[in-house]
Order: structure tokens, then sequence, then C-alpha cells
């Protein structure tokens, strides 16, 4: 079975690669900020470093990305129309597109400063 | 005893309705099956499948106090009144509580339950070891009821492309035996979106099995399968 045939292995494996990731992210970062205030200036100098900018980065996609597997499942369960699945999956993933690149957009813009 | 008696003829009835029936005098072991046949007495109109009377042929599985169980091996006393006796969810009602069970032996079908072989048979027998056989154990029990598919929503809104439960629990059966020789081919048939990867794990199935075996796991095996296949 090769990598690109496993369509259903592929969207399990990476949903849960994605929560492996998120969930390690939030203990980090609970690690990382626990108990202080964040305020504008700490934030911004946090998102500035290269590792905090590419691991939130990282966090984002991934969180984008498990929520395209899981909303698509739902979609795929509950909706029978085809018509119906290909409006709600194209709206669902510019929604998510558009939340990615404004993440990366920001990100980016806080990086080179 | 009060039961709520699911009946649905088609060829009178519109819809189907609940119809009251009150039966008393049980011996102390009678189970969900003997008030049946003790309705049927009072009113042969009522349509039911039943065989062996004890849990082994899976015939009589239906919904119990809106849990699937066999009537058979469910007893009375074990029952909140009024007992509402239903037919297992999700597949097409007959009558009363007889279901088309087409569509669970067609995805019983679709996963091989056979042995398969490239290798000339030996002269003799099959070999294996005891801890070979120990792998079967779990799997090769399943009487076929349909309690486990008919509970799992996956199957109730794909049972076309969903292999269910039941089937997949087959599937396992085969690929965990170490004398099936279709591995990759049985891996390759459940791929996609539909056949195995409905499965969300919430675990109805291993909740209700009245023989206590667990679909779940066999699922989670062959996902592990497939990917020990990939790398």
């Amino acid at each position: 079975m090769s990598w690109r045939a496993s369509s259903g292995l592929r969207s399990w494996l990476t949903q849960r690669l994605t929560a492996l990731y998120i969930v390690v992210f939030l203990i980090v970062f609970a690690f990382v900020w626990g108990g202080q205030t964040i305020t504008f200036e700490s934030w911004r100098a946090w998102v500035a470093h290269p590792a905090a900018n590419i691991a939130l980065l990282l966090f984002v996609f991934a969180l984008l990305v498990h929520a395209w597997i899981g909303g698509r499942d739902v979609v795929i369960d509950y909706v029978k129309s085809a018509s119906t699945r290909y409006v709600l999956l194209i709206v669902f993933a510019l929604g998510l597109s558009i939340m990615g690149l404004w993440t990366l957009r920001i990100l980016l813009l806080a990086g080179m400063e | 005893m009060r039961f709520l008696i699911h009946r649905y003829n088609p060829e009178v009835d519109k819809k189907p309705r609940m119809q009251e029936y009150t039966v008393e005098g049980f011996a102390s072991g009678a189970m969900l099956l003997d008030a049946l046949f003790r309705i049927k007495e009072e009113d042969d109109s009522l349509s039911f499948r039943r065989s062996c009377g004890e849990g082994v042929c899976g015939s009589d599985a239906m919904n119990i106090n809106g849990r699937n169980g066999l009537a058979c091996i469910t007893p009375l006393k074990s029952l909140k009144e009024p007992i509402e006796v239903r037919p297992v969810p999700g597949l097409p009602i007959i009558r009363d509580l007889v279901v088309d069970m087409r569509q669970f032996y067609h995805q019983y079908r679709s996963v091989k339950p056979w042995l398969t072989v490239h290798d000339p048979e030996p002269e003799t027998e099959y070999l294996q070891t005891p801890e070979q056989r120990d792998q079967l154990d779990g799997l090769y029990e399943c009487i076929l009821c349909g309690a486990c598919s008919t509970a799992c929503p996956s199957f109730w809104w794909n049972p076309d492309k969903f292999r269910g439960p039941a089937a997949l629990l087959q599937s396992w059966r085969f690929l965990a035996d170490s004398r099936d020789q279709a591995t990759a081919e049985r891996l390759e048939e459940l791929e996609g979106a539909y056949r195995l990867f409905r499965c969300h794990s919430i675990m109805n199935c291993m909740d209700v099995c009245p023989k206590g075996l667990n679909p779940t796991k066999a699922i989670g095996n062959i996902k592990k399968m497939m990917l020990k296949h990939l790398v």
C-alpha cells in the first residue's frame, strides 16, 4: 500500500499527528507563559523570536489541518447530497485557508521586526 | 409485567405503532424471549425471529429498552417496566421486530470471511502454534446477530459503504490468522474514507455485544496493521 493510495489511513494518521503536536505545543506554552501576565510588549517580543514564531505557525497550521479532517468527517457522515457536500466543504476550506493566510501574514510581519 | 412492542405490518399499517401487552406469572429465570412467546400465544400476529433460544444462533437481536441485545439471554428481571421492544435500529423493517439484514450480510461478505492461502495446500493439515491460535480468541466467537453494527451511528448513516463493526471484526479475524496469506489484499480493500475509516471509535459496538467481543479494538488493530504495511 502506498502513501498516495491510502487516503483513509492518511487522514486518520494526519489527524492523530496534528493532535499530538497541538497537545505538546499547549503544554510547552502553558509551561512558558504559566503564571505570567501577557502584555502586548512581552507577547510581541516572544513572537518575534524565530523559534516561538515557527512553533506558533506550526501550531496554527496543525490546528487548521486537524479541523479540516474533523469537519470533513462530519460532512461525510451526515451530509448525503453531493452538491451540498461540495458547497459545505468549499466554504469550510476557504474559511480555514483565510485564517491560515492571515496568521501567516501576522507571524511573518512579527518575525521580521 | 407491562410490555410495549413495536408493531408494523406494511400490508395493513401506514406507520409503525407501539402495542401494549400485559403478561404475568413468569418463572424466576425467565428471559425476554419467554415473554415474547407468551405474547404470541395471546396475539399470534406478532412476528419476531428466534431459533436456538440460548444466545448461540444470533437470530433474536432486538432493541430492548433502548439497547440492542438478544431477547433469549436478557433476563426479564433486569428490565425496567414497561419493557419497550423494538427492532434493531438502522435496517429496513420487514414486519414487527423482523428487519431486512441484507445490507449487514453484504458488508460481511465483502470482507471475504474465509481463509485465503496462495501456497499449495499442505499434505495433512494447516499447523498453528498455540500462541498463533490464541490470536483468534475474542474474534471467532461472533454469532453475526448484528447488535453491534445496528448500534453504530456510522453504520446508520452509511450502511452501503461502511463495513460496520461486525464485518470489520471478521476482517481482523482473518488478518490475525497466521494461516491467511491475503493480508495485503484485505488491507487494500478496506482503504478509502468509508469502508474502515468511518469508525470514530465511539465503542457502541463493544458496549452492546452479547458475546462480550470488542470490535473497536479489532478496528484499531486493522489501522495499526495498515500503518505497519505503509512503512
